[in-house]
């Protein structure tokens, strides 16, 4: 069966990243970067059910484990590796499309994974992977948010390995299977928070807008699509029904809008829209009903599909005009109309326009909240969606192409292989909201839902209509500021620079301060003590040693005085101490 | 020729103006004639709910994140590299 590993996507992705180097050298990298991905969307197709179960000391690695839930998401990630791969086809640096491929190999073997050791496996090289593409950008900020990004996950990879190592201690195997609420222990936990750390579940979610906005174009596109995809599915396989993760979902969902509406780098603005989308996937798993599952697995096609939309679009206007800021951009759509088209269309999906993918996966959700009776949570998802048309669907596009003012830049439009990409990501969102069964179909529990009735069109149109209105109305309220907004990973920026701190301050004086006493106070009564020692070694070790010497020698020359050498003596003494004996003997 | 018409657009905000606001008209309309069985709760039920909903939301929302952001998050673009 370990023959058998070699039909893993992953291996796919691996070996075509090995290769990579050496189909630049032949000239011919671009054909390679699209062929791998495309073979791999095709292939995955034959898989069969269950594939590279290996023996390793003593464990059962399951390298393959495929099912419908499985199928969706590898679905949409072999899709979006494609898309990755065009978009970043003008990128002559070999290292960077090494990363995506590695980072994409780290999610399929996840995804894939039956058993939890081969899920941390691949869970780490996503997270070791992926800290490359942020530092391609080789800046100084990159550099820093590399690293930071680094740390968090090393701390959540532990925290997830510390949770299958008690699993493995309570349970006895190590089996990627799902995990009802009532025999939860601590060890689920763990991992479930493991988990949550990847899919940016606040408070543990501000690495994602941390690093995502310094990552290279091309590598946010990869970030944006994975990362918390496989961490929705990871929860929705192992997690399903926690009522945790519905009420967690539901206020990530309005946190990320929140920072949305306030932040002023587009691609930051993307990031929180990550958190507030994902929220709705996590919200989902946490509700727990077949329709929910559905829900969370269409919303997670979907939103890689127009997030990456919206990080292409955004990352073409970074890599023509080198900003990102919207205060410093605007009046675009005159240079770049295929990319604003592009990202109008990223944009109104995100925010569920009727005909496009967001319509027909968000609404499920929503739904499935209604259904089960959820409805505070059903309004806290229904507001984040106001939010999210007003930031991403009109504030986003206004500000980078129309703005109040011009900004008098005159970019080219965009690399063609970069608009061919947006275009096949564009495609696949009107696709879906014209024609919802092709990803219904493929979801993991038979749909009975219809997004076209008349009840929900008239909502959307209502909420969309009327949250422009209110834009209209506070637009000049709204308008971006150059300023950055605290957010919780000023826990461990400040903590970091306070913990060095202390280091340097008051832990160094102390230091100086304890050196300088045994300086001069320590040192001096180690010398008197050392002398006293040796007063005593002298005075008292060695005269009693010595006493004990001379004390031998004289006792030596005594006993030598009575060997007088005549026999007569000897018997003498002999006889006499015979008679002492026996007389003590006898009295006694 | 998309790049002239929405320029065309953009020197008659009137125009658009009266355009939104007919497309607003329209989604009000649209609401009394929606089928309302499936509802979930009594807002369901409501004509003009989610009109009202959208608005205060939208309003309140933008109100109280920059606000927020006024009053305690808002810090130098480098504050952290200080």
């Amino acid at each position: 069966m370990t023959s058998s590993i070699f039909m893993h996507p992953a291996t796919m992705f691996i070996i075509g990243a090995l290769l990579l180097p050496l189909a630049k050298k032949f000239n011919v990298q671009k054909i390679w970067l699209v062929l791998v991905p495309l073979v791999a969307f095709i292939q995955i197709k034959f898989l069969p059910e269950s594939f590279g179960n290996v023996e390793w000391l003593g464990f059962e690695l399951k390298f393959g484990r495929v099912d419908q839930l499985t199928m969706v998401f590898l679905h949409v990630f072999t899709l979006m590796a494609l898309i990755g791969s065009i978009f970043g086809l003008h990128v002559k640096e070999s290292g960077q499309h090494v990363a995506a491929w590695l980072y994409v190999a780290g999610s399929l073997g996840t995804t894939l994974a039956g058993d939890y050791l081969t899920v941390f496996i691949f869970w780490e090289l996503m997270a070791f992977a992926s800290v490359f593409l942020i530092w391609y950008r080789k800046r100084k900020r990159s550099i820093d948010a590399g690293y930071r990004y680094l740390l968090v996950h090393t701390f959540g990879g532990l925290v997830l390995l510390g949770g299958i190592f008690l699993r493995y201690q309570n349970v006895g195997d190590l089996n990627f299977e799902w995990i009802s609420v009532d025999h939860a222990t601590l060890a689920d936990y763990l991992i479930m928070i493991g988990f949550m750390l990847n899919a940016a579940v606040p408070p543990i979610h501000a690495w994602l807008p941390d690093a995502y906005p310094e990552a290279t174009v091309t590598g946010a596109v990869f970030m944006c699509a994975f990362t918390t995809k496989t961490a929705v599915y990871v929860l929705a396989r192992g997690f399903a029904g926690f009522e945790t993760l519905a009420i967690m979902g539901a206020i990530m969902t309005l946190y990320g809008v929140f920072y949305a509406v306030i932040e002023n780098d587009a691609r930051r603005i993307l990031a929180y829209h990550i958190v507030s989308q994902v929220g709705y996937m996590v919200c989902a798993v946490g509700i727990g009903t077949e329709m929910a599952i559905n829900g969370a697995s269409a919303h997670a096609y979907a939103h890689i599909l127009y997030k990456a939309l919206l990080f292409m679009g955004i990352g073409s206007v970074l890599e023509m005009t080198g900003r990102s800021k919207l205060t410093e951009l605007g009046g675009l759509y005159k240079y770049m109309p295929f990319t604003m088209i592009f990202t109008v269309i990223g944009g109104i999906a995100i925010s569920g326009f009727p005909l496009t993918s967001g319509f027909i996966s968000k609404s499920m959700i929503i739904t499935a909240a209604g259904n089960n009776h959820q409805l505070v949570i059903m309004s806290m998802l229904l507001l984040a969606a106001v939010g999210t048309f007003l930031s991403v669907g009109i504030k986003l596009p206004y500000y980078v192409f129309f703005g109040p003012k011009d900004s008098g830049l005159k970019p080219k439009e965009a690399h063609w292989n970069m608009q061919v990409a947006m275009g096949m990501a564009a495609f696949m969102c009107i696709f879906l909201g014209f024609y919802p069964d092709y990803l219904y179909d493929m979801l993991p529990y038979a749909v009975q839902y219809h997004p076209y009735t008349s009840y929900h069109l008239a909502e959307t149109f209502h909420l969309m209509g009327f949250t422009g209105l209110g834009f209209y109305l506070m637009v000049k309220y709204l308008k971006p500021h150059d300023v950055s907004n605290l957010d919780l990973d000023w826990f461990y920026r400040r903590g970091a620079v306070w913990f060095m701190w202390v280091a340097n301050k008051p832990v160094n004086a102390t230091n100086e301060w304890v050196s300088n006493i045994y300086q001069n106070i320590g040192l001096r009564l180690t010398m008197a003590l050392a002398r006293a020692l040796s007063w005593f070694d002298w005075e008292g070790i060695d005269w009693a040693l010595d006493g004990s010497a001379r004390g031998v020698v004289k006792g030596g020359e005594q006993v030598r005085q009575f060997q007088t050498g005549k026999l007569q003596h000897y018997i003498g003494a002999a006889v006499a101490l015979l008679f002492i004996v026996l007389i003590v003997v006898v009295l006694i | 020729m998309i790049v002239n018409f929405l320029t065309y657009l953009r020197e008659r905000p009137s125009l658009l103006k009266w355009l939104f606001l007919a497309y607003l008209a329209f989604a009000l309309v649209f609401d009394f004639f929606a089928d309302r069985s499936y509802g979930h709760f009594w807002g369901d039920h409501l004509v003009g709910y989610w009109a009202v909903f959208g608005l205060v939301g939208c309003l309140a929302m933008i109100v109280f994140c920059k606000g927020l952001s006024h009053v305690w998050l808002e810090r130098d673009k480098d504050h952290y590299d200080k």
